[in-house]
């Protein structure tokens, strides 16, 4: 004989992804470092801005590269001397708590007081993934279009900082960047809006300034 | 394109409670996905339809359900469904239906849960 059953099984995974993130925030406040998820779509300017910071902040500093195959952005940070573990995805167009769990296991953390997670260059997927990190901050250039912000409004909204990058050439691409700043505002009213540009270091220091804001509650 | 890693992650929640439960098929399976991740359902579906070949999954009827978006507003303390407009993409999570503010919280619409299965076991 046979019969039917149904049986709830509830299991979202998400939340799955959730729990691993939390935990490995609880790895990082144990060893007293703050990490900062670092978003943005290819090109936007994610690994210039971090090592901008490597070289600007006076903070122990290390960084989780994450890239699809290659470990260019690696390389780039390891000329710094920081501690950096660069993380490849596969054919996965994220980060994910997983799998910085064991990019955290590589790090000397006891070393570390701030700590960046470049995730992969996408401003669509990473937003369904949190990884522990203490905040987010999400790099957007002017030469990906002054619409970019209102295309992609989940990323702005869940992100505490917002760095509008490249202003120093927004005329020559025919970008408005105020227009951007008050999209990313009106997604997201608490985020901090900061408009840069890495070859004249506009904003670099409000960044510094709200970065280390930030790590001091 | 997370779709893939989502899909097969679901298809191994549910052969693992089938597995779990005895099941000998498995007539349908649930799945509940909130209106805004980045999932695409179509693509969901038919991801799900490859991973589940030659498995207890094969056959089964799958369902997809929306969750719908619900905020908190911390304006005016509105809680519940937001307007959603599909002309319209960002309006469910920047402007609380009862007041119009914009300073508002995302509480559901964001999951991705494998909900329950149905399944034909030996008694």
């Amino acid at each position: 004989m046979h019969k039917i059953a149904e049986v709830e099984i509830q299991h979202d995974i998400m939340v799955a992804n959730k729990k691993l993130a939390k935990r490995n925030q609880k790895i990082l406040d144990k060893s007293n470092v703050f990490a900062v998820d670092v978003l943005g779509a290819i090109g936007s300017g994610k690994t210039s801005l971090i090592e901008t910071l490597i070289k600007k902040m006076n903070l122990k500093i290390g960084v989780i590269a994450g890239d699809v195959i290659s470990k260019f952005d690696a390389n780039r940070f390891e000329q710094y001397k920081v501690p950096v573990v660069g993380l490849n995805t596969g054919k996965e167009c994220h980060l994910d708590a997983h799998l910085v769990e064991h990019a955290l296991e590589d790090l000397p953390l006891e070393k570390i007081d701030l700590l960046f997670i470049e995730n992969v260059g996408n401003l669509i997927c990473p937003v369904d993934f949190d990884l522990g990190s203490h905040i987010r901050m999400v790099v957007v250039s002017v030469s990906e279009g002054d619409d970019t912000v209102e295309k992609h409004p989940l990323i702005f909204k869940d992100s505490d900082l917002v760095v509008i990058n490249k202003v120093d050439i927004a005329e020559a691409v025919d970008a408005d960047e105020e227009k951007m700043a008050s999209d990313a505002r009106m997604l997201n009213p608490d985020a901090i809006v900061i408009k840069s540009s890495l070859k004249t270091e506009k904003g670099v220091d409000e960044i510094i300034n709200v970065i280390e804001n930030f790590m001091n509650g | 394109m997370h779709e893939l890693s989502m899909a097969d992650a679901m298809v191994k929640t549910i052969l693992d409670a089938a597995e779990k439960n005895q099941a000998e098929k498995i007539l349908e399976a649930t799945i509940e996905i909130g209106k805004l991740t980045m999932l695409n359902p179509d693509q969901l579906k038919f991801l799900l339809e490859v991973l589940t070949e030659d498995t207890l999954l094969e056959d089964s009827e799958i369902h997809i359900e929306e969750i719908p978006v619900e905020i908190e507003c911390k304006s005016c303390d509105y809680k519940g469904l937001t307007n959603v407009d599909d002309s319209d993409h960002y309006l469910i999570i920047v402007k609380c239906p009862q007041c119009g503010e914009r300073d508002l919280k995302v509480t559901s619409g964001r999951e991705c849960n494998v909900k329950n299965i149905k399944i034909e076991k030996s008694d």
